[in-house]
């Protein structure tokens, strides 16, 4: 038995002497983790956001997109190395917090990290900004003219969930575009954004005072209502209801941009199902249902298997419930509160009554129920598993045919991980497109988002910027003015 | 193979026999098990799928309990639809919207089984014959047809009210006038006075009085029996809270106030013997037996583990005896403490739950 402590969240300086500290305690087995979190009163609010805005003026803005993205650089090499103290402290404490299996937090930090090196940061920055100089300094407009990107003076994140490292995504790109950075950590998992604004402090402590990590409690509206008032632009993570409540506390001046729970659901072509590809498309399936025990936007619900292979969808349920026991045994389900169980076990029982009343349905399940896989013939309603490694596996005739049935929740979509043939992945993909999915990915990827994804099809960048731009006019007269015109 | 009749007649018989023999229970469970599985199809495919028949099945825990969620989608019934005399649904506030459904061709049982019990352990200090005035806060039954709530209450104030016992709730509302002047009558002349509803009237009538300053001292032998909880309701107030607001609004001590837990699934109801002390401990009659299991493999928790309920209602001969609730509970003595019903824990991770997911696409 194990007792951790840890300070979490980051202040600057001037205010710290006065903080109140509130602290979060986490259980796994026999360890435990106290993690202390600063809160601010509604004074320390204004005190702070204004700080802030002043210290990205003076420093971030002045650097060069270039130095900010050595910087993140640096910080990620540290939380790749697993010798450095935040590394460890990482893989130590992560998997306490969230519950979620040791080695694979592990792997999947690692993987997840490599996604914000230096080449990768250069990828991000690319993809919304063909010339990233513009974060710099005026650069000419194709248009004519010239135009600066500039990012939010202060950029409040409202982070929620438990997936380790996911805060860094807004994180790192509010760093590229330069804006003072005020994020709320989630009760869940306040440890690793805390992490990542101390390394980038002691490799360059001038940014300490154009960053915060708060925690404070879900309702407090006064604090938070003053934070909303002070950002320029708001980035929150959710459920819909408490994205709405944020939405209706948000000046309408101030940009808003809601990232809300989503669905995503894997689709394999008859194509692939062949003897011998078919177990490491199934291995795939079972690893991104594994991959943090969909807990993510982009993890699995349902996979739609089409008829027609070598190998039948029911023999693919098999092949996945197979390969979900070996994953069982190298990285077991995260242990369950009575009320998860309770709610997997609602699932599971309906899914055994629907099974009464269509004959060719089966359920493979582990013995202790660590996961669950439903055939069945039928596609039925779309609609979600019951989380940590439950999953519907259904067979459909024809890929076209999963399009009328994802339709009508296009607004909940978000990943397809796909095992199909080129010609098969271009013609589907465009009637996926249309019906709300934003990213398409190989199967064995889904949690896996490259570097640059554009999260829920929109901008990482260009959604958190504002452009200045000179016209062309300006610049024509102001020759006139010039001392040296004739 | 046994018909409905010897079914029925073997039931009462054994809840007139107050029998606590282990293996009477049983065979009994087993009888009907087997009637059961003859004759009602969908349940008989569900052993199956669960690798279990009569033949095998030993004691009552061998019974493979039916997810409550199966009231609502399948026709569980030993009859034929045509012979059915009433059908409960359960209150549907489920997301949903489906409403689960018990069928019982006859009502016998069922009555049987609600008297015996309910005269036990609501009205066990009274004399065989001796009634009480009670004062409904529930629809009455002609207006509820497919309550099964309505219809015990109305069996209650059939069987053990005194002539003067009335229903104070309807279509528009609580008739607090009324009540309160028989509140007050009750007070006055020392009159025992029974006080029976869903658990939000009650709570609906605390604010009320609460707002009107209203108080009373009902006289000895007076008592509440509360049922069906807050859940979802407009406000939701601590077990501790409510008890302590109940005895101080009419004068009643804790003890004499009782929860009920019941179910549209089941033809037998729990009890607690009064809520001196919260959460109290519930137990039913020598015809319903209960387990805690856990809910991904059923199989039963160390006893004090939390766990969900299956129940085996003997009563319940003509749908399925033996069902799985979705109520967490946790194994005491010789009963069981709720720990309520478990809806929408939250995933913490953004991946979309399924109770977010009706909500947002209803």
């Amino acid at each position: 038995m194990t007792k951790f402590t840890e300070n979490a969240g980051h202040i600057p300086d001037f205010l710290l002497a006065d903080i109140k500290w509130h602290h979060l305690e986490f259980e796994d087995g026999a360890d435990t983790v106290h993690v202390k979190v600063p809160m601010l009163t509604p004074e320390q609010c204004t005190q702070l956001s204004d700080k802030i805005k002043i210290s990205s003026n003076n420093f971030l803005r002045q650097e060069k997109v270039s130095d900010i993205v050595e910087l993140i650089d640096k910080a990620i090499e540290r939380l790749l190395n697993r010798d450095d103290p935040f590394r460890i402290k990482a893989e130590q404490l992560l998997p306490i917090v969230t519950g979620f299996d040791k080695e694979m937090v592990r792997l999947s930090l690692t993987d997840y990290l490599k996604t914000f090196r230096k080449p990768q940061l250069l990828k991000f920055l690319n993809e919304d900004f063909p010339n990233p100089k513009i974060l710099d300094e005026f650069q000419p407009a194709i248009k004519g003219g010239f135009a600066k990107a500039f990012g939010p003076n202060c950029l409040l994140h409202i982070w929620a969930g438990n997936v380790p490292g996911l805060p860094l995504w807004s994180f790192i790109s509010g760093l590229l575009v330069k804006a003072g950075n005020i994020g709320k950590v989630s009760s869940s998992e306040p440890l690793f954004a805390s992490w990542f604004a101390k390394i980038l402090i002691e490799i360059e402590p001038k940014i300490s005072d154009c960053l915060a990590i708060l925690w404070w409690e879900g309702g407090k509206l006064e604090q938070e209502n003053i934070l909303l008032r002070a950002a320029d632009v708001v980035l929150a993570y959710g459920g819909n209801d408490p994205l709405k409540q944020i939405q209706d506390r948000t000046p309408i001046t101030t940009r808003y941009l809601p990232y809300g729970h989503k669905i995503s659901f894997g689709v394999v072509s008859a194509n692939v199902l062949d003897a011998q590809k078919s177990w490491s498309v199934a291995h795939n399936a079972a690893n991104d249902i594994a991959r943090y025990d969909q807990h993510g936007c982009y993890s699995p619900h349902i996979f739609f298997v089409e008829h027609g292979g070598h190998i039948s969808p029911r023999d693919f349920a098999q092949y996945i419930a197979n390969e979900l026991s070996c994953f069982q045994e190298k990285f077991p389900r995260r242990s369950l509160t009575a009320n998860e169980a309770i709610e997997i076990a609602k699932w599971r029982n309906q899914q055994e009554v629907l099974a009464l009343s269509q004959p060719d349905a089966e359920i493979f399940s582990d013995k202790d129920g660590a996961w669950t896989v439903c055939f069945s013939e039928c596609p039925g309603k779309f609609s979600p598993g019951g989380l940590n490694r439950t999953i519907r596996v259904v067979s459909v005739s024809t890929l076209e045919t999963i399009i009328p049935l994802i339709l009508p929740y296009k607004k909940f979509l978000q990943t397809v991980g796909i095992a199909a043939t080129p010609k098969e992945l271009f013609q589907l993909s465009e009637t996926l497109g249309r019906s709300g999915i934003t990213r398409i990915c190989a199967l064995g990827s889904m949690t896996k988002p490259e570097a640059g994804w554009h999260h829920d099809g929109r901008y990482n960048l260009l959604d958190l910027i504002t452009l200045t731009e000179i016209e062309s006019s300006a610049e024509t007269a102001s020759e006139f003015f010039a001392n040296y015109t004739d | 193979m046994s018909t409905q009749n010897e079914i029925v007649n073997s039931i009462i018989k054994f809840i007139d026999s107050d029998s606590t023999n282990e293996k009477e229970f049983n065979d009994l469970s087993i009888q009907i098990f087997a009637y059961q599985y003859e004759n009602n199809i969908p349940f008989r495919q569900f052993a199956v799928q669960q690798g279990s028949s009569p033949r095998t099945a030993k004691t009552w825990r061998d019974i493979p309990p039916v997810p409550i969620n199966a009231f609502k989608s399948v026709f569980l019934s030993c009859c034929e639809p045509s012979s059915l005399g009433r059908t409960f649904m359960t209150s549907g506030t489920t997301q949903d919207g489906i409403k689960g459904r018990s069928y019982h061709p006859i009502l016998d049982v069922y009555d049987a089984s609600m008297k015996k019990n309910f005269k036990e352990r609501f009205l066990g200090d009274l004399d065989d014959l001796e009634k009480i005035k009670m004062g409904i806060l529930f629809p009455d039954e002609s207006s509820m047809p497919n309550s099964s709530l309505a219809h015990y209450l109305s069996l209650s104030i059939k069987q053990f009210g005194t002539h003067c016992s009335r229903y104070y709730l309807d279509s528009h509302g609580i008739n607090f006038e009324q009540l309160f002047k028989d509140l007050e009558c009750a007070q006055n002349t020392r009159t025992a006075f029974a006080l029976l509803g869903a658990s939000f009237s009650i709570v609906h009538l605390l604010d009320k009085m609460e707002q009107e300053n209203q108080r009373f001292n009902l006289p000895a032998g007076s008592r509440i029996l509360d049922t069906g909880g807050f859940k979802g309701q407009s406000r939701e107030i601590e077990q501790e809270d409510f008890y302590n607001q109940l005895s101080t609004a009419f004068g009643i001590p804790r003890s004499s106030c009782v929860n009920m837990y019941g179910m549209t699934e089941l033809s037998t109801q729990f009890y607690d013997n009064g809520n001196e002390t919260c959460p109290a401990i519930k137990t039913g009659p020598h015809w319903i037996k209960s387990r805690v299991v856990d809910p991904l493999t059923r199989k039963d928790v160390p006893k004090g583990k939390p766990g969900v309920l299956v129940h085996c209602d003997l009563a319940h001969f003509n749908i399925v005896s033996t069902i799985l609730t979705e109520d967490a509970g946790i194994e005491v003595n010789d009963g069981f403490i709720l720990s309520g019903r478990v809806d929408g824990e939250n995933a913490k991770g953004c991946s979309m739950a399924v109770d977010e997911f009706l909500r947002a696409t209803k």
